[in-house]
């Protein structure tokens, strides 16, 4: 049985990788919630996202931050422009998932063409900071990561919650036909919502870029995990999604800890057949 | 076996003994490998289609049977020392089963339809690479097969192997036609397009899912266990990639998902363009331009490039039209006929009590009517003597047979017979092809030639005689709500429920539904059926049943009922009552 | 005149539902649409909210032709919708389903004071405005959807079945308040299956029969018209069928 220092850490580190998968879910839960359509390319915007962050840094010196101004309002465009091919050719829930998957293919090519499939690592000053809480590392860069997670999810929670948008848009997702009679208009908020969930992809992206190492079949490790998240979370349920990320982010690591590494892939994907199967009701 | 079917069987032999021939004969290796390479995805893609293509069930985790077979053949071999050819049946075997264990809980849960059905598939196929990846099976170097014994059947090493691809590629072709010309086909291509009406007709829709999903499963295994003594050198990364799941669902697509031969086509395509892409940066673009190629034509070509292509050459020559000869004189019903008999019936839904204790009865030859405002209960009812929902309480017969707890398809096999308000046919068929269905499922259990025969009488009795190739989609309300008549009676049920079938109708298709309805009473069927228009609720009932809120406030001849203080009260207020 | 309906007709895909209805409402009047089921009533309502379109004629409102406003801005008109079978979002606390009412901006700036004034109207809702809306009863649930509607300070409020499921005592509440809303100001157009209680409030009234508008005038003369009878009840007074 590992030390209890060591169980402590294994947590930590879960709490930290399971606010990526939060960040990771976000986007995707919204779009998935309350748009009806899956989207398997987010994962692929991601990893785009991350790679971009990486050369604009190693290239041109860029900062992340820096990166990131750019990066994400560029990525909005990018999601609306991809919700206008939607809705031209309208795209169902099944064949956006077929669409969807050619898209991802498609990005992942174009990232192996540009980048090789070589792993690639951006390399920071800063990247191996971490301050100490007692016998326990917490690494500093995921730690912003996981706090701008959770700082998304509340933000997004806030919006949907608090604004006439966000009501607007939940209502909208429930009973659209009803919401356009008292002045709802569905078109122009799926536009911004395909936006919003793209950007989030861009800075989940970024912070990927500076956390992990970068190779393009990454994007299929995360989709087993990230599916399990969206769908334990809840759809359209960004403080579900954060902790549903937290949780099998911590379960992983765990399960990393007391068992072999190798397992952990596991985890995810077989708590998702067990939540795909035995969750009563519409997901 | 038809005619049609003797020339494609004759096609097949003589594709496989050229192909044989050719190797035989002597082709470069270079030839020979990527002669296999199509045998393979041809038969891959043939046999995703099987579940996905015919039922419309996306699986993508075709990968993962393809995967088990590998493995099987390569842990055997290496681990047990098995000879090859022993494995391969084991292969497929081992790879069927795992697709019935996971199709047994899945197709059993309502929801797991559409994308959901897919996400599943994808992770069954990571947990699957994970298992591998860990155990002993693998357990992270990969397998080594360069010491596996081959019969070498011919000059060459690869020889074999390309031998026996061509012959599953043959089989599953041959098998594919032959399923879609088979009932198994009729149903799944029926779950296609609407599952819930497929089983209320007597599909049994499950076990034909199953019967499929483990099919396919199996020629995937076979196939992955002759590719794992082709590559020689079995690794988690390569096998359980992708790349396999992508691209049968591509081939499929591409070249029609529906049809026999539409996914060999889209793989011999694919297979061949992918070839022109070898290694490097090259392969990677090919990828894309392969994942670019599906968006399109999911997008611009949804049915594929084989039925487009034949949808094109019939338009251009059609075919004549279809001579029956006159059916043998059919009896008058099929089975004894009988009286339904609904005792006490309870149903809730969450909080709402739909249906409290509702008792009632229609004797063969009789007409009646279930009327009552809104919300009443009499959809509910007849969704529960149909099947589709179960009662929660209370006892649903027809004549000696129960049918309460029974699936929506043996109900269905034991006579019973329903429309829907709006109708439902399947959107693939033509209107003869949506009555012979129902009369290959029914009761009767028509072969199919006689089915088409049936179906084309129900077509004329509806007076749809002259619409009998076309489509849903072509036919106006009117037919459609006539097309679903004439599809409920070719199963000669003993009991048939009409929902609303009136509405939408102007007055002249009225007084010929009525008819119709008539003529069907005279050969003894027992009908129940649900209508707002009162005049015509006068017109035909023998008696009427008025419901509210779930019970039954009024029975009996239709003058005393809808004068009863009780119904006048309900549908127009005290008032009127004096 | 308010609202104008002109020989419309109303389609679902190649299935009529409802031919050449004309219909007015003047500014402050209660209509009422009565007919049996599937005569398309509902049909008529969604159409004039804006949920569907119409086939042929003419919809007016206010001098504005509703046919060529996108559906989306047909409630910035002044027309609001309480539609069949409530369909709240139930989702969403009564008093979100409330603010969903006053989306349109016009109606937004006022929101505070017409809460207020929902609330006086419905006390209820003001005692459960943080409840989700789908764990409401019937008639509660019935409430809400008005008082959505109000939210958006209509000028004219289109009521569909608002008795349907109800028990008799709170459809007697439930009439008393349209009265209610009807005295300051706001037209109504009422679609009933209940035929008296239509007729008791309506100062006019249309009987839609199979897509028709088949007698229409106040409810004194309806009320002696046989046609009621028949289209409900399918009976001639002599109990005679009909061909």
């Amino acid at each position: 049985m590992p030390s209890l220092t060591l169980l402590g850490q294994a947590v930590v580190s879960g709490l930290l990788a399971g606010g990526i998968y939060g960040l990771l879910a976000l986007g995707l839960s919204l779009s998935w919630g309350l748009l009806r359509l899956v989207n398997l390319a987010h994962f692929a915007l991601a990893l785009l996202g991350a790679y971009l962050t990486y050369q604009v840094g190693t290239a041109f010196g860029m900062p992340p931050w820096l990166a990131a101004l750019a990066i994400v309002p560029a990525f909005f465009l990018l999601g609306m422009a991809f919700h206008a091919v939607f809705t031209y050719f309208r795209v169902t829930e099944l064949t956006s998932l077929l669409v969807t998957f050619g898209v991802t293919v498609i990005l992942e090519s174009l990232i192996q063409w540009f980048w090789t499939a070589d792993y690639r690592r951006y390399e920071t000053a800063y990247a191996t900071a971490s301050t100490r809480v007692g016998p326990l590392f917490v690494p500093t860069l995921e730690m912003l990561a996981c706090l701008t997670a959770a700082g998304l999810a509340v933000a997004t929670w806030a919006w949907l919650r608090f604004t006439y948008v966000g009501k607007a848009l939940r209502a909208s997702a429930e009973d659209p036909a009803i919401a356009a009679a008292f002045g709802v208009n569905h078109r122009a908020q799926a536009f911004l919502l395909s936006g919003v969930s793209a950007a989030y992809a861009g800075i989940a992206g970024a912070f990927i870029a500076l956390i992990s190492t970068l190779a393009p079949s990454q994007i299929w490790a995360w989709i087993g995990v990230v599916f399990a998240v969206v769908i334990i979370g809840g759809l359209a349920n960004p403080i579900g999604a954060l902790l549903a990320g937290l949780l099998i982010g911590v379960s992983e690591s765990l399960t990393m800890a007391v068992v072999t590494p190798a397992w952990a892939p596991l985890v995810s994907f077989s708590v998702l057949i067990v939540i795909l199967i035995a969750r009563p009701g519409r997901v | 076996m038809s005619a049609a079917g003797r020339r494609v069987l004759v096609g097949l032999l003589a594709a496989g003994a050229g192909f044989a021939a050719l190797a035989a004969v002597g082709l470069p290796a270079f030839y020979e490998s990527f002669l296999y390479l199509i045998f393979s995805w041809i038969a891959l893609a043939t046999s995703w289609s099987f579940l996905s293509g015919y039922a419309g069930y996306f699986s993508f985790g075709h990968g993962a049977f393809f995967g088990t077979g590998m493995y099987t053949t390569a842990a055997l071999t290496t681990m047990f020392g098995l000879p090859f050819l022993a494995t391969m049946p084991l292969a497929g075997l081992l790879a069927a089963a795992l697709a019935a264990g996971i199709g047994a809980v899945v197709f059993r849960v309502k929801r797991l339809r559409g994308e959901l059905f897919g996400l599943l598939t994808l992770a069954v196929g990571f947990v699957l690479a994970t298992i591998v990846l860990n155990t002993r099976i693998d357990g992270g170097p990969g397998v080594y097969l360069s010491a596996v014994p081959l019969p070498r059947l011919l000059a060459s090493p690869t020889g074999t192997l390309y031998l026996l691809g061509l012959a599953l590629a043959i089989a599953t072709v041959g098998a594919a036609y032959a399923i879609s010309h088979s009932r198994l086909g009729l149903g799944l291509y029926a779950i296609h397009d609407d599952e819930d009406v497929a089983e209320l007709k007597g599909v049994p829709t499950l076990s034909y899912k199953l019967i499929a999903f483990a099919l396919s499963a199996g020629v995937a295994g076979v196939a992955g266990s002759i590719h794992a003594m082709y590559v020689s050198y079995v690794t988690v990364g390569e096998t359980f990639s992708i790349t396999v799941p992508l691209y049968v669902v591509l081939m499929s697509v591409l070249g029609g998902a529906r049809h026999w031969l539409g996914p060999a086509v889209g793989a011999t395509i694919i297979a061949s363009s992918l070839y022109v892409f070898t290694g490097g940066q090259q392969a990677v673009l090919g990828r894309a331009l392969v994942a670019l190629v599906l968006i399109v034509v999911i997008l611009v070509l949804p049915e594929g490039i084989v039925p487009t292509i034949l949808t094109r050459w019939r338009a251009w020559r059609p075919r004549p039209a279809e001579v029956f000869a006159a059916p043998a004189p059919a009896p008058v019903v099929a089975a004894p006929a009988a009286a339904l008999a609904c005792q006490d019936v309870w149903r809730s839904f969450g909080g709402i009590q739909a249906l409290r204790g509702v008792s009632l009865g229609v004797a063969p030859g009789e007409i009646v009517a279930l009327v009552g405002p809104n919300g009443s209960g009499k959809t509910t009812l007849i969704n529960v003597i149909s099947g589709y929902y179960a009662a929660d309480r209370g006892r649903v017969t027809l004549g000696t047979e129960t049918l309460t707890e029974r699936p929506a398809h043996e109900i269905a096999r034991l006579g019973v017979g329903r429309t829907h308000q709006i109708p439902r046919p399947f959107a693939h068929f033509t209107a003869l092809d949506n009555v012979a269905l129902a009369a290959t499922f029914g009761p009767g259990r028509c072969p199919p030639r006689q089915a088409r025969a049936e179906g084309q009488e129900w077509l004329s009795f509806t007076g749809l005689g002259r619409r009998a190739a076309a489509l849903p989609h072509e036919l106006n309300l009117h037919e459609r709500k006539f097309l679903e008549l004439a599809r409920a009676l070719a199963a000669r049920p003993r009991l048939i429920l009409l929902d609303e079938v009136l509405s939408g109708l102007n007055p002249a298709e009225i007084a010929s539904a009525v008819r119709l309805i008539r003529q069907i009473r005279e050969r003894g069927v027992a009908i129940l059926f649900v209508e707002h228009l009162m005049r015509a609720v006068l017109e035909l009932s023998d008696r009427v049943v008025v419901l509210n809120e779930g019970e039954v406030i009024a029975a009996g001849p239709p003058h005393e009922a809808m004068r009863a203080e009780r119904v006048i009260e309900v549908y127009l207020g005290k008032a009127h009552v004096a | 005149m308010l609202l104008e309906v002109r020989h419309l007709a109303i389609a679902y895909g190649d299935a009529p539902a409802v031919w050449d209805a004309t219909l007015t409402v003047g500014p402050g009047e209660v209509v009422a649409v009565i007919g049996p089921n599937g005569a398309g009533k509902s049909t008529l309502v969604n159409t004039i909210a804006g949920l569907q379109r119409a086939r042929a004629g003419e919809l007016r409102f206010g001098g504005v032709d509703l046919g060529a406003v996108p559906a989306h801005l047909v409630c910035r008109q002044g027309i609001a919708l309480v539609p069949e079978g409530r369909r709240l979002f139930t989702r969403m606390s009564v008093e979100e389903n409330l603010e969903m009412g006053c989306y349109r901006r016009e109606a937004r700036r006022a929101r505070a004071a017409t809460l207020e004034r929902v609330y006086a109207l419905f006390p209820i809702l003001r005692e459960r405005r943080g409840q989700l809306a789908g764990s409401l009863s019937g008639g509660q649930q019935q409430m809400a959807a008005i008082g959505r509607a109000l939210m958006a300070r209509p000028r004219l409020l289109l009521l569909d079945e608002p008795s349907l499921g109800l028990a008799p005592a709170v459809v007697d509440q439930m009439f008393e308040i349209i009265r209610t809303i009807n005295a300051e100001g706001v037209a109504i157009l009422l679609v009933e299956q209940n035929v008296v209680r239509a007729l008791e409030i309506a100062a006019r009234a249309y009987v839609l029969e199979e897509g028709r508008v088949v007698a229409d005038g106040p409810p004194a003369i309806l009320r002696q018209q046989t046609r009621i009878r028949e289209a409900y009840l399918g009976l001639q007074e002599d109990g005679d069928t009909h061909p």
